[in-house]
């Protein structure tokens, strides 16, 4: 009996391994291929792998952005010439009489962009921290008998998504986003410029930086490849709270090759890469174009949603469902890890979301952080009282994911609000995370442990919708190439919701959170589905009931809790 | 020669163990463990789904006495272990054949 079991599951890794193998081998081929295709676009800036050159007077401009260098206009038909020669031409008669400040406007334009490298960079170690805290409330939220499954996922999660990103993500996301969406604060990227698929202001997908060399082997490009992967990496946990206790670790692996080198850089292009959603305020008039500041959809929907798409694929875990249809509950292991794991996530969105301004120049990122902390506390305060009143005491797993959840839906709207808004969304953001967690128990019937679909996928959509709603105009003028002199008829109007006068930008908002739920869940299903209908992604009937830890990975995460570990 | 099993509540342990050492038991061994008697446990909800919490954490002490001793014993546990209140649980006394002492190979009562 032993033997013939040793040989079937033997069998089971032999051809798991093949379809491994087949897959790694496709991605890797495609990846060579582009890589060699980009150094053939000739007539580049070149990289500047040393920082030496990055950030120049050119990067000097004051807290409005204004710039000090004043160039030479070109256009004679522009209608504002002659104000524009004219300030040249002052410009030049100072600049002339005065030549050290204009070589100290290089020193000051290269340290503000270094200011702004370090804050990019520290943020993006604070987001990297992230994934301890997920790690820990997943693992907190499973059975016991899954605890080393569930470490191992959030483990290798970072591991094969980052891999991906790697040879192809970062490439397709922001090889192009010098063209429409330069980082100045960074010094701009320029070696980023072209697309792989559309053009200008209707781009699809990047395609310079492949396996992140040549055009990637920059200074400026390096601090936003370590913001944007940690960022990626996001989107890679969040899936695993959904699919855990049933998921074998093959299929795991090719789901995170997936969302690193496809599913989410192609949506991260459309919106942060300069692509086309980006654009549509200035290519059909839609307000700033499909706004999201750190990524409620870009990050948080696109997770929850692929999140969706694989649960439904994989199916509910045994038992969580009885003969009577109804939910069965699978208490939580170590509520301690829980908690700890909120924390840490609440601390890493401190990276987050004020670190999406990509610089510290950028005053706004005091407002940011105090925008994150309020919708956190008030999404977690809604949940619990909203359990407390509803099943007579406060559900701590559920308080934690309201903290996540109004953290999640001001991820896109955070830098566009004010303290009141912020306070709305949190308690709108609570409500919806726990109404979204009884509807997937109990009307979907999508088993989804750990409640990603809701904190991430809702949540996420629910945060664009806000933004649309409640941006007050203060700030972002000039956001996506729009309105950069006047909008709404106001000079320095930022990006405006609908209850601030813009109904053009709810309905960019409404129309880019459903492209994104579309996007994530539509693809993540055709593929997958596919997938297992080749091999079955899910571990065998035994495994599961065992525990998947010894099944998939030999050992279990306590093991003085175990007989494994006194077994010769 | 007598054992005596007792299932008490998990917080009332420190106060039967001192009244146990107090009247001279020498040997106790103890367990965690987990029952229902008659006190069928509550539900609880978990994340919207319900469940059962039926089996209740409770400490099982296990001694072994010489005839003579297990009136007092007894005695002496019941008091230390009662609050007066449902789940307080309940007493076992059971022959047994004999005891050896792994050390030197005595039996009986001397091995206690």
């Amino acid at each position: 009996m032993k033997a013939q079991k040793t040989s079937s599951s033997g069998r089971r890794n032999r051809s798991a391994k093949k379809v491994f193998q087949v897959c790694s081998l496709l991605l890797l081929a495609a990846s060579i291929f582009l890589g060699l295709l980009t150094p053939l676009l000739a007539d580049d800036p070149k990289p500047d792998p040393a920082g030496i050159a990055t950030g120049d007077k050119s990067n000097a401009v004051d807290g409005g952005g204004t710039a000090f260098m004043v160039s030479e206009p070109t256009d004679k038909t522009a209608p504002n010439y002659a104000q524009a020669k004219k300030d040249f031409d002052d410009f030049k008669a100072q600049a002339d009489k005065e030549p050290l400040a204009v070589k100290l406007a290089d020193t000051v334009g290269h340290v503000r962009v270094a200011t702004n490298a370090a804050w990019t960079l520290n943020t993006g170690y604070l987001v990297l921290f992230m994934q301890a805290g997920f790690a820990l409330l997943t693992c907190g939220l499973v059975r016991k008998k899954n605890a080393a499954h569930l470490m191992m996922l959030n483990f290798a999660a970072y591991v094969f998504a980052f891999v991906a990103y790697w040879a192809v993500g970062y490439a397709f996301q922001f090889g192009a986003v010098a063209v429409n969406a330069a980082p100045t604060n960074l010094g701009g990227t320029p070696t980023l410029n072209h697309f792989l698929l559309g053009s200008g202001l209707w781009g699809f997908l990047g395609g310079k930086g492949f396996f992140l060399a040549g055009p990637a082997y920059d200074a400026g490009s390096n601090v936003l490849i370590l913001f944007e992967v940690v960022f990626m990496e996001t989107a890679g946990y969040i899936i695993v709270g959904s699919i855990c206790e049933r998921i074998t670790f093959w299929s795991f692996i090719l789901c995170e090759l997936f969302v690193g080198g496809i599913l989410y850089p192609v949506f991260g292009c459309w919106v942060w890469g300069g692509g086309w959603l980006s654009q549509i305020g200035t290519t059909m008039g839609m307000g700033h174009g499909y706004v999201d500041f750190a990524g409620s959809t870009v990050v948080h929907a696109i997770g929850g949603f692929c999140a969706m798409a694989l649960s439904v694929v994989l199916g509910p875990r045994l038992g969580k469902y009885g003969k009577d249809g109804k939910p069965r509950a699978f208490p939580a292991h170590n509520i301690v890890f829980v908690v700890t794991g909120t924390f840490i996530l609440l601390f890493g969105w401190m990276g987050f979301n004020p670190g999406s301004t990509l610089g510290a120049t950028d005053l706004r990122i005091s407002v940011i952080a105090i925008n994150t902390n309020l919708a956190a506390i008030m999404g977690s305060a809604s949940a619990m009282l909203f359990w407390y009143m509803k099943f007579g005491k406060p559900d701590i797993s559920m308080a934690c994911n309201g903290m996540l959840a109004g953290l999640v839906a001001i991820t896109a709207p955070c830098a566009f609000v004010g303290p009141t808004s912020a306070v709305i969304i949190g308690i709108l953001a609570g409500l919806v995370v726990c109404l979204g967690v009884l509807f997937n128990d109990h009307v979907t019937k999508i088993d989804d442990p750990c409640g990603a679909i809701s904190v991430h996928g809702f949540c996420g959509v629910l945060g664009a919708i806000c933004l649309g709603l409640f941006a007050d105009g203060t700030y972002g003028a000039g956001w996506n190439g729009v309105g950069a002199t006047t909008y709404l008829g106001k000079a320095g109007q930022g990006v405006t919701g609908l209850l601030y006068g813009d109904s053009s930008q709810f309905l960019t908002q409404l129309m880019g959170a459903a492209i994104c739920a579309a996007w994530a869940f539509g693809a993540t299903f055709v593929v997958f589905k596919i997938v297992n209908a080749v091999k079955s992604m899910r571990v065998s009937r035994e495994a599961e009931e065992e525990g998947l830890d010894v099944p998939e990975f030999g050992m279990v995460a306590y093991p003085e809790d175990s007989l494994h570990a006194t077994e010769a | 020669m007598k054992k005596i099993e007792a299932i008490i509540q998990p917080f009332k342990l420190d106060e039967v163990k001192n009244a146990l050492t107090g009247i001279g038991v020498d040997g106790i061994t103890i367990s965690e463990v987990r029952g229902h008697g008659r006190q069928k446990g509550h539900t609880e909800v978990y994340r919207g789904a319900e469940y059962k919490v039926d089996l209740i954490p409770k400490v099982k002490l296990e001694i072994v006495a010489a005839d003579a001793r297990v009136a007092q014993i007894v005695q002496t546990l019941t008091d230390a272990a009662r609050s007066g209140k449902i789940g307080d649980g309940k007493i076992f006394v059971s022959s047994m054949e004999d005891a050896i002492r792994i050390r030197n190979g005595d039996h009986g009562d001397s091995a206690l």
